[in-house]
Formats: structure tokens, C-alpha cells, sequence
């Protein structure tokens, strides 16, 4: 039987909401035992979210989401007894991982350089908002702040209007992770070579600002401050988002070049406008861009998003529907691809969640296992790893350590 | 040269724009050697992709080429000429992973499919990153940052909040090019994990990344929701008064989703009457009432100025910070302090300050060792050096058109 990538990895996770869980994550799917450090004085607040309909659930969508294959310990970090045990747990583990919003570690005293003491070769990854060096690495942040700060905001709106948040899915949040999953993956890299442990420090700004690349080398070479482009395009016109039949449907259309440009025409049936001067090469296209939307919106609120789609494709001009998030559950594509899987949830039975864009051809196609219950996996932490006796345990429970 | 976390990964990249490279990129800034193929001529089309030094159009003056293709060796290979695809045969043999971004029949069409490959290489790791995969009715559908944006459900949800009219504002591509470069990311994550896997096995394997799913991915929050309670988010989605707020001179993004962060604000604001209302008692009944909240706290907040309001909300750890442009972002005290910025100096571009690291590892730290390759700059080096050819072989494979 051929074994997940990441099999025999263990992380003391203590990260919390959406960016640091997503990081374990990847590293659960792909076959790492994480250990959820929490309490019920210091649950991960997503289980408990607020939930727009059901509000008796034990876990919320946000957590079921983000904690897939992991497993899940109580441990009152308050308390002097409980850091000793989870320096215990430290030195037979791999990775650790916190995302808290400050210092918390170092006053734990379980920062990176307490822990070299106790593991020589640990990992340790912590993400922020703003990094843990510089003058704000006390400030607590969301994926909207640091999107507004590192300048997404700006960048994310309609020509002419004002920026608006991306914020409440968590852009800043999910893409941070994945850096952070992936220099967590590199020091584990290292490691197998070497020996040698390191401590990544990852600022959600700093990854921001990666992904604003082509804004910041035009502002670096020519002191341009790039505005809003909604769904425009600086060199291909038309590129929009156009009406469609039905209530809030849309299809996204993109003509790259002349030859485009003539399949397009031809396909919607060279209506007259196609001829138009103002039409007849890509700069005119560009300047003309809001008539050229205008006329073919008039063709597309006539089609179903998807028959767009069909029709242009087969043409070979890039189009897609402009799906809805219950049209992503039942695309046919992603679904003959297996994108989403039944995941068990102690609540609802099952869940169809999305998987990991992570698709490997040999072995097993990852742990998507169900999230566990707080705590629920006290016994395997406490007695197997840590050998403490029932008694123990038992002890631990009533001083409120193992709580 | 110190060891890099990925000292040693021998890494073929056959891509062109942003999503493979910017895979490419994320392993080579970690120290693996990256051989970039590209077309004779004209190169990857990321060069004739602006912005260019005072708009003038240059194909080794491309911000977007450059900042995507440091620390690479860059090599000229016309794959579809015999000698060059038996150099590119030779160049697979040695490597360790291939990324590429190439449409999936053009790829079999060549002979280059991993079925093939592996043939030659058991050991190879084959990333291929496309739009919608290597599999499914859409596989071989054309895309472009716009319209992944769309079919991945993105776009539908976007802006977050901040439209009232649903109908008249059209669904929203976010800030350009994320979606190459969220897919690349995902690449990249994902052929570590198959590295690591070939460590237990020997044997490479295929590793297949849709742009598509890769973005889908960073709404799984939203899919979630969708799945456990039933709730499809919309572009308006009222959120408890986290969001956008005008001050005097300019905006600031502010979080105020819990009952402590509202408190304290209402005492930043001086206890104003309204606030006591039971309009705004509860979090449930500041969702509902949004709108009116969001006025009335944009009453104080345009009183005052961005710096006022941000300074008012830190020191009570709400937070908050300055919807910044990429040059307030780029200037901020954060970022320098940081030492964020890196100025890389470029033979034919010249010296420009590019985004750094996405995250700092403390022992092996992400680097910039070279600029972005000239066109077909390390020929000879990859060509004579490695693979034996004689500089006299060079002149006539290049008469031939193969280099």
C-alpha cells in the first residue's frame, strides 16, 4: 500500500480561524498527523461562528472546512503543567505551528528559540498579519486588513468607482497559507538533507505584495499608481462580463487577438456592428469598449451562461460561465473530475466539501477524515504519545491542565 | 554559495506567462535549479507583457518577466523540431521535476505526456498546470485570468460588500493575475508533496493542478457554507460592520465583528446615543442593520482623518488599518523595516526594486542570486556544459532553428 506523501510528519498545531488552519490543512490532506492544540477556554473560534441558519451546530462550515483529517487535544495553556506537556509532545514531533496575534508563544515561553532547546531540528511556522519582526507585530489583523494595507483593495472594483473589500472569503487568508504550506514543505526539504530545523516567519502583507507584482514593478519603474480595471483588461477588449438568460446570470468573455476577434464575430452570426470601424482592430476594440459590451450583451441575454461558453469554446475564443456558488457544486467538469468529496460531519451526517487543488496520479488522494470534536482525541495525545497512565489523566482533568 | 532549502532539486520549466513560472519561480527562489525553456524568438509571451520602463516595449524590459523568472537559467529550445526535442529529452533524463503549462493535447501531440516521460525518467516529477486540468469535459478549453476568475466562483461573490445594486453591478475579477498565480502556488505545494513521496518510492510521478479548482479552493469557506447550512453568498453580503469607511482624506478597512471590538469603538467614538440603540445590541442585529451602523459610524469617522481613525481603533486593538495604494503600501515603514523590497539589477533592464520573499526562513533564506534570464542566456552553459553539445553544434542547431 503506498503511503500519503507526508506520512510519519507530526505538527503541534496551534493555529486558529481560517489562515493557519488552512496551512495543516495541506499538510493533514497530504498524510501529516496534526495535533489541534486547543481548550475549552481557548476553542478554535470557528467552530463556534456564528451560523446564518443553523446555529445549533457544533461545528460550523468555516471549521468543518478548514480542519479536514486532523485530530484534536485540550490542553489550558494558562497553566505552567500544561506547556510542559506539550513540551513533551514538541520533542516527538516535526512541526509547529501558530498564527496568533502577537507574542503569545514567547510569553508561553515555546518560542522558536525555547524550542530548539528542547528540538533541536523542529520547524517552526508562525503567520501574521504583518510578520513577527517590525513595528506592527503586535497588531491583530484579518485577511481585509492586510488586503486593504498591502493594497488589493485598491485594485479591487469598478472602473470609475471605489475600492471595495474582497475581504470576507479570506483571499489574503487562503493564499498566505498556501505560501506558508509551501516554505513549511521546503524546510522539510532541508531537513531530510541536513538535519536542520529553522523557523519561517510569514507576513500575510508580504504575500500580498508578491501577488501585486505587475502593480508594484509599475510603480517601481514608472511611478504609476495602477487603478481600478473591474473586469477590463489593459490589452484585450472585449473582456468583460456580460448578461445572460436568467436571473443574475453572467458569462465571461475574452478576445485575445484579431483571429479571436474574426471567430468571435463569426460565431454570434456577423451582426452588422462586428464590421463597425470602430471595432476593426484591438486598439479600437480598447477605446470602444464600453459601445463594443454593450452590443454583445445584447447577444448574450439571449443565451444561458454555459451555452456561451459551449459555443465560443468549440470557436476557440475563451469564455466561462460566471458560476454561481451552487453551480460550482454542480459543475459538470468539476464533478467528472471528483473535486468535491462527501466528508462525515458528527452533526449532519455528511458534507460535500471541495478538496485540495492536489491531485497526485499514484498513492491515495489524501485524508479528508472528518474534523474532530474538541478534545476528541485526549486519549491518543495523553496516554499513547505522552504514556501518562488513566490516573494521570485523570489527575490532569481536575486541575483543569487537560481541559 | 550557503545551502538553500532547495539546494540540489533539479527543475525543467516549460512554460510560458504566469502560472508555471511563477511555480518555477517559488522553487527557484528557495535555491532548486531551474532550466527555463523558451520559444526561439520570441520567448515566453510574459516578455512582450508590460509594464516596460517608461512604456517603451522591450522583450528583456518586461516587470512582469523579470520579477516572475529570478534565479532561473533560460535556455532557447524550439520543442517541435527534432534536435529539439531530443535536447528536451535529455534535459528531462536529468531532472528531478518538470513544470509545465501547456495546452494537454499540444503536450501529447508531442510525445511529451508523462506516460511518455517516464519512460525515460521513472524518477520524474511532471507538474502540469492548466486551466481546467488534464482531465473532464472542459480539459481542453481555452482561459485566461478573467475568465478563471468566473468559472471558478469567484467572481460571482466578489466585491464582498459594498454593491447595493446587485443587478447593476456585474460580477467582479478581483486585482489582476491571481489566477496563474494562486495555480502556481498550488504547483508548487503540490510537487513538493510528490518529492517527498518519491523519497518513500524512487518514482516520480503526475501532478495535476487546474486553475480552475486551484481557485475554487479559496472560497472553500463559501462552499462550505454552501454545503453544510444552505446559505449561497451573493456579492452582497452584509457582514457586521466590517468594512470600508470614508474619513476626511482617504479610506480605512476597520473590523468590528465582535461584541469587544464594537464596545471599544463605540467608546472611540465617544458613546454616541444611536450606538446604544438596540439597532446595534447584539451581532446579529449589527448584520441586520448594516447599513444604518456603517452611516452612522462614517458620521464620526469622516470627522476625522485615516490616521486619526487607525490610530483610534490600535489602541484598543480593533483592527484597522489605511485602504493603501500599492505605492502607500510599497512606501510604508512596515515593509522597510521588514526589508521587504529587494532592487535586483537587471544587464538590459536595469536596477528596480522587486517584491521580495513571501516568507522568511531564518536558516535558509529566499534569495534573489541572479536576475531574470536574457533570452536563450544560458545556451551554452545548459547546452555545451551539461548535456556535451559542442559550441559548434550550437551554430548549426541554431541555423536550424532548434535553439
Amino acid at each position: 500500500m503506498q503511503q500519503l506523501p507526508l506520512e510519519g510528519i507530526r505538527i503541534v498545531d496551534f493555529t486558529a480561524v481560517w489562515a493557519g488552519p488552512h496551512v495543516t490543512q495541506w499538510m493533514a490532506v497530504m498524510g501529516a498527523e496534526v495535533i489541534k492544540i486547543e481548550s475549552n477556554l481557548r476553542p478554535d473560534m470557528t467552530r463556534s461562528f456564528f451560523s446564518n441558519v443553523n446555529t445549533n451546530l457544533t461545528m460550523s462550515a468555516e471549521y468543518s472546512g478548514l480542519n479536514c483529517g486532523k485530530k484534536a487535544c485540550t490542553l489550558n495553556m494558562t497553566l505552567p503543567k500544561a506547556r510542559e506537556l506539550v513540551k513533551e509532545l514538541i520533542k516527538v514531533s516535526d512541526i509547529v505551528t501558530e498564527n496568533f496575534g502577537g507574542s503569545v508563544m514567547d510569553r508561553w515561553e515555546l518560542g522558536y528559540s525555547d524550542l530548539k532547546k528542547i528540538k533541536p531540528d523542529i520547524i517552526m511556522y508562525s503567520g501574521s498579519g504583518f510578520g513577527r519582526t517590525g513595528p506592527y507585530k503586535e497588531f491583530p489583523a484579518y485577511a481585509g486588513i492586510v488586503e486593504a494595507f498591502g493594497g488589493l483593495c485598491s485594485l479591487n472594483g469598478y472602473p470609475g468607482g471605489e475600492p471595495l473589500p474582497m475581504a470576507t472569503f479570506g483571499y489574503a487568508d487562503i493564499t498566505s497559507a498556501e505560501h506558508g504550506a509551501f516554505a513549511i514543505l521546503a524546510a522539510l526539504h532541508h531537513r531530510s538533507k541536513t538535519g536542520e530545523g529553522q523557523y519561517v516567519d510569514l507576513s500575510m502583507t508580504e504575500v500580498v505584495s508578491c501577488l501585486l507584482y505587475e502593480q508594484i514593478m509599475d510603480y517601481t519603474m514608472n511611478d504609476r499608481v495602477q487603478g481600478l480595471q473591474g473586469n477590463w483588461n489593459s490589452t484585450m477588449a472585449p473582456h468583460s462580463c456580460y448578461r445572460c438568460q436568467g436571473d443574475d446570470e453572467w458569462v465571461a468573455i475574452a478576445v485575445s487577438n484579431d483571429e479571436e476577434w474574426k471567430a468571435f464575430c463569426y460565431t454570434i452570426g456577423n451582426p452588422e456592428w462586428t464590421m463597425d470601424e470602430r471595432f476593426r482592430d484591438g486598439l479600437n476594440r480598447l477605446k470602444n469598449q464600453e459601445e463594443l459590451d454593450r452590443l454583445i450583451e445584447e447577444w448574450t441575454k439571449n443565451h444561458t451562461h454555459y451555452e456561451v461558453m459551449e459555443v465560443l469554446q468549440k470557436a476557440g475564443v475563451m469564455a466561462g460561465p460566471t458560476l454561481k456558488v451552487a453551480e460550482v457544486v454542480q459543475d459538470r467538469h468539476l464533478g467528472e473530475r471528483g473535486f468535491f468529496i462527501d466528508v462525515g460531519h458528527p452533526d449532519v451526517g455528511t458534507v460535500r466539501f471541495p478538496r485540495l487543488p492536489w491531485r497526485l496520479s499514484e498513492g491515495p488522494q489524501g485524508n479528508y477524515e472528518q474534523p474532530p470534536r474538541l478534545g476528541e482525541h485526549n486519549d491518543y495525545v495523553f496516554a499513547e504519545l505522552l504514556h501518562l497512565s488513566k490516573e494521570e489523566m485523570a489527575r490532569l482533568q481536575e486541575e483543569q491542565v487537560i481541559f | 554559495m550557503t545551502m538553500q532549502a532547495l539546494s540540489g532539486l533539479k527543475v525543467v520549466e516549460w512554460c510560458e506567462f504566469i502560472s508555471g513560472p511563477y511555480c518555477g519561480k517559488l522553487l527557484a527562489d528557495l535555491g532548486a535549479e531551474v532550466i527555463k525553456i523558451e520559444r526561439p524568438g520570441l520567448g515566453d509571451k510574459a516578455r512582450s507583457h508590460g509594464p516596460f520602463p517608461q512604456d517603451i516595449p522591450h522583450p528583456e524590459k518586461s516587470g512582469t518577466f523579470l520579477y516572475l523568472n529570478t534565479n532561473k537559467l533560460g535556455v532557447t529550445l524550439n520543442v517541435r523540431s527534432t534536435t529539439g526535442a531530443e535536447i528536451f529529452k535529455q534535459l528531462v533524463k536529468q531532472a528531478d521535476i518538470l513544470v509545465e503549462n501547456n495546452p494537454p493535447r499540444e503536450v501529447e501531440e508531442l510525445g511529451f505526456n508523462y506516460e511518455s516521460l517516464k519512460k525515460l525518467n521513472p524518477r520524474l516529477v511532471m507538474t502540469s498546470i492548466t486551466p481546467f486540468g488534464q482531465t473532464g469535459p472542459y480539459r481542453d478549453y481555452k482561459s485566461c485570468d478573467l475568465i478563471s476568475f468566473h468559472v471558478s466562483g469567484m467572481a460571482y461573490i466578489n466585491p464582498s460588500c459594498g454593491v447595493d445594486d446587485i443587478e447593476q453591478k456585474p460580477p467582479l475579477r478581483g486585482s489582476e493575475n491571481q489566477s496563474g498565480l494562486v495555480a502556481g502556488l498550488s504547483g508548487a505545494i503540490a510537487t513538493m508533496s510528490a518529492i517527498f513521496a518519491s523519497h518513500a518510492t524512487g518514482l516520480g510521478q503526475h501532478v495535476d493542478i487546474s486553475e480552475q479548482e486551484a481557485l475554487a479552493n479559496v472560497m472553500r469557506i463559501t462552499l462550505g457554507t454552501y454545503a453544510l447550512e444552505d446559505v449561497a453568498w451573493t456579492r452582497y453580503r452584509p457582514v457586521p460592520l466590517s468594512e470600508i469607511y470614508h474619513c476626511n482624506d482617504g479610506l480605512v478597512y476597520m473590523v468590528l465583528d465582535q461584541d469587544k471590538t464594537w464596545l471599544s469603538w463605540v467608546e472611540a467614538m465617544g458613546n454616541p446615543e444611536w450606538a446604544m440603540s438596540e439597532l446595534f445590541q447584539d451581532q446579529v442585529s449589527r448584520r441586520e442593520n448594516r447599513d444604518a451602523g456603517k452611516m452612522l459610524i462614517e458620521e464620526w469617522t469622516k470627522e476625522h482623518t485615516v490616521d486619526e481613525v487607525v490610530r483610534a481603533a490600535e489602541a484598543r486593538r480593533i483592527p484597522c488599518k489605511a485602504v493603501n495604494t500599492v505605492k502607500e503600501s510599497f512606501s510604508s515603514e512596515l515593509l522597510a523595516d521588514r526589508g521587504y523590497f529587494v532592487e535586483v539589477d537587471h544587464t538590459a533592464a536595469g536596477k528596480f526594486q522587486y517584491p521580495g520573499a513571501p516568507c522568511k526562513l531564518s536558516l535558509t533564506p529566499w534569495r534573489v542570486e541572479r536576475p531574470a534570464p536574457l533570452l536563450g542566456q544560458h545556451n551554452e552553459d545548459v547546452f555545451c556544459g551539461r548535456l556535451g553539445y559542442t559550441r559548434q553544434d550550437l551554430v548549426t542547431m541554431r541555423a536550424q532553428g532548434a535553439i
